[in-house]
Order: structure tokens, then C-alpha cells, then sequence
């Protein structure tokens, strides 16, 4: 696993979100919502104006934030850094997928479960019989 | 539609995976029962196959959990904007939009506690902490603040858990309000049941990290035992 895991034992920990507008409404509203000292903020609202790169600094400072145990994003987001969400492997955070209002969730797309929806494809099991 | 479309789409990856798990268990036996005829301890080949199979089923059984709570967090965010935008109609879009969220510092009410476990085991357990008190949230923060600026390097953080005794109820009533405020003292009652939606929506999404870390344990499990084959 990692040389320098982040599991914590017995810590408190908040969530991170990257998703909608409508969708961080809800989240705020049930109490998740955080801004330290530094007016940073453990969400980013995201809509027709904001860039890719936006989205992958968002992403990438909350997986390595130290405070934040799970970090939320819609799929379609998480569509757009792809390649970023898919090289992430660590427990924590633990990145969840979730849907957005135009965008239902799609299984076949989630990180997780394309893992293991490759482990068992026919390629990777003939791959290994050779 | 989309409810359709959603169970549809579980319904195939679960059909594909349990049918490719019907060939691929023959094939994995198959490939395993070669090497059962050379090997000369044969109750230890069958013993390690029984606990192959059995890790792949571990994890055909988290993903079609996992699968579900997916299903079940759709349907209840999908509730939670229907709540919303009926909010946001009866009190008008000026009243519920972004621009109005607290960018004050505060510490969130609903935490996480994460849990270690201990060294041997790596999965990590989440536990929502609803509404917990942010004054002393607030000051484990700054702490945090403090400590991160005097040594980046530091790894020990302490939770000191101190606090007067407050009726959970009230407090969590207390933190509601505050949290329903940022839109107004008076607020729709379809924003409060957005709030009771999100609310449940986000039990279900700690239970699905659970569920994340048990299945990325039986997936990496899997993945050994196919490279010692």
C-alpha cells in the first residue's frame, strides 16, 4: 500500500464536495459545510464557467488535505479528470461518485467498479492463462 | 425515465459481472485444477482454492451492496432537489441560491469519525457525527491551524473532547437552524424537509464508503491470488 499512509485513528474529519449547485445546497443545509481561517472553503461549486483545471486543483487539494476523510463528487465532474480519479487509490479520502440532476449515475464508469469490472474482463483472464 | 435507465444499467453491469464470474471461476478452477494433479499436498491446493473463491465472492457481494446504496443515494438526492426547487418556488430564487452561503469562518456540524481499527487491518471505518457542537469543533480547527504552521511534519493531532452536558436533541435542533439561517429566519418547510433529505442521503454515503473500503480489501485480496497462481 502507500509508503506514507493518511489513516488516522479515532480523528474527526469532514467531507469535501465537487458537484452542482443544488447539490452542495443539500450538503450545506445537513451540515457539512466548512471554511477555516484562510476563507478556503471544503466545497467547489461547479458550473458552466468552471475550467477542468479548477476542478483537478479542487480535487487534488482535497485528497490531500489531511482533515478531509471523504470527498464527494458528481460523475459527470469526476468524468472530466478521469485519468486523475482513476489514479487515485488511497483509502482516505474515500472518493464517492455521485449523481447530478442531467447526469444519472452510470456504474460502468465509476473508478471502483471499473477496477473490478477489468479484473474480470476476458482479456485480463486470457492475458494471464498465456 | 432515469429511474429506468439507472435500474437498467444495474441490472446489466450485475447480469455482466455475474455471468463473466460464472466463466471466470470455471477458468480459475480449471487453471487451478492443473496444478492440483501435480502438487503433492492436495487438501492445501483445495483449501487455497476454497479461499480464492470465496475471496471473489466477498467481492461480487460488496460491489452488488455497494450497487444498491449507490441506487438508494440516487433516490434520495433525487428527492432532495425536487424539496429544493420546490424551496426555491415558493420562497424565489433570491432567497436559496449560492451567493447567499456563509463564507465566515466555521467548522462544519456533521463531521466524520475515522477509525483506524489498529495496524493489522487496513480498512478504515467511517461514523457520521451529526450535528456535533462546532465551538469545540471550532477549536480542534484552529489547533489544527496552529500545529500544521508551527511543524508541517507533525502527524499527532489530539481530539480533546471536552464539553458541558447539552441535550443532544436541542443541540441538534440548534445546529439545524443555524444551518437553515444562511436562507433566512423564515424558510419554507420544503427547505427543512431538503435539510431531513440530505440529512439521510448522507448516512447512506458514509455506509457506502464502508462498503468502498471492504471492496477495494476483497479486490486487492483477488488480485493476490491470482498473482500467486
Amino acid at each position: 500500500m502507500a509508503n506514507k499512509p493518511q489513516i488516522r485513528t479515532n480523528s474527526s474529519a469532514i467531507m469535501a464536495m465537487i458537484a452542482d449547485e443544488d447539490t452542495i445546497t443539500g450538503f450545506l443545509l445537513a451540515g457539512v459545510g466548512n471554511v477555516d481561517l484562510r476563507r478556503k472553503t471544503n466545497y467547489l461549486i461547479v458550473d458552466s464557467k468552471t475550467t477542468v483545471k479548477q476542478i483537478e486543483e479542487a480535487f487534488k487539494e482535497f485528497t490531500s488535505r489531511e482533515d478531509i476523510a471523504i470527498v464527494l463528487i458528481s460523475q459527470y465532474v469526476a468524468n472530466m479528470i478521469r485519468f486523475l480519479v482513476d489514479s487515485y487509490n488511497k483509502p482516505i479520502p474515500a472518493i464517492l461518485e455521485i449523481p447530478s440532476k442531467d447526469h444519472p449515475y452510470d456504474p460502468a464508469h465509476d473508478s471502483v467498479l471499473s477496477r473490478v469490472k477489468y479484473l474480470f474482463s476476458a482479456e485480463s483472464v486470457a492475458g494471464d492463462r498465456r | 425515465m432515469v429511474e429506468t435507465a439507472l435500474s437498467a444499467s444495474v441490472f446489466s453491469v450485475f447480469f455482466f459481472c455475474d455471468s463473466l464470474t460464472n466463466s471466470t471461476d470455471s477458468k480459475l478452477i480449471l487453471s487451478r485444477g492443473k496444478k492440483m494433479q501435480t502438487s503433492e499436498d492436495g487438501n492445501q491446493s483445495s483449501n487455497e482454492i476454497a479461499g480464492a473463491d470465496q475471496n471473489i465472492l466477498n467481492l461480487l457481494d460488496y460491489m452488488d451492496n455497494y450497487l444498491i446504496l449507490v441506487d438508494s443515494v440516487s433516490s434520495s438526492v433525487r428527492q432532495g432537489w425536487l424539496e429544493l426547487a420546490s424551496a426555491r418556488y415558493s420562497m424565489g430564487a433570491s432567497r436559496v441560491n449560492s451567493s447567499l452561503f456563509d463564507l465566515k469562518s466555521h467548522y462544519a456540524s456533521t463531521t466524520l469519525q475515522v477509525d483506524n481499527g489498529g495496524t493489522d487491518t487496513e480498512l478504515p471505518c467511517f461514523t457520521l457525527c451529526k450535528w456535533t457542537s462546532s465551538d469545540e469543533a471550532k477549536l480542534e480547527e484552529d489547533q489544527l491551524l496552529k500545529n500544521k504552521s508551527d511543524s508541517l511534519g507533525s502527524e499527532k493531532r489530539k481530539a480533546e473532547e471536552s464539553g458541558s452536558p447539552v441535550t443532544a436533541n436541542n443541540h441538534a435542533e440548534k445546529e439545524r437552524f443555524k444551518s437553515l439561517s444562511m436562507f433566512g429566519t423564515l424558510v419554507s418547510p420544503k427547505l427543512r424537509a431538503t435539510q431531513s433529505t440530505f440529512e439521510t442521503t448522507l448516512e447512506t454515503l458514509v455506509e457506502m464508503s464502508n462498503l468502498r473500503a471492504s471492496l477495494l480489501c476483497a479486490y486487492d485480496q483477488v488480485q493476490k491470488d491470482r498473482e500467486t497462481d
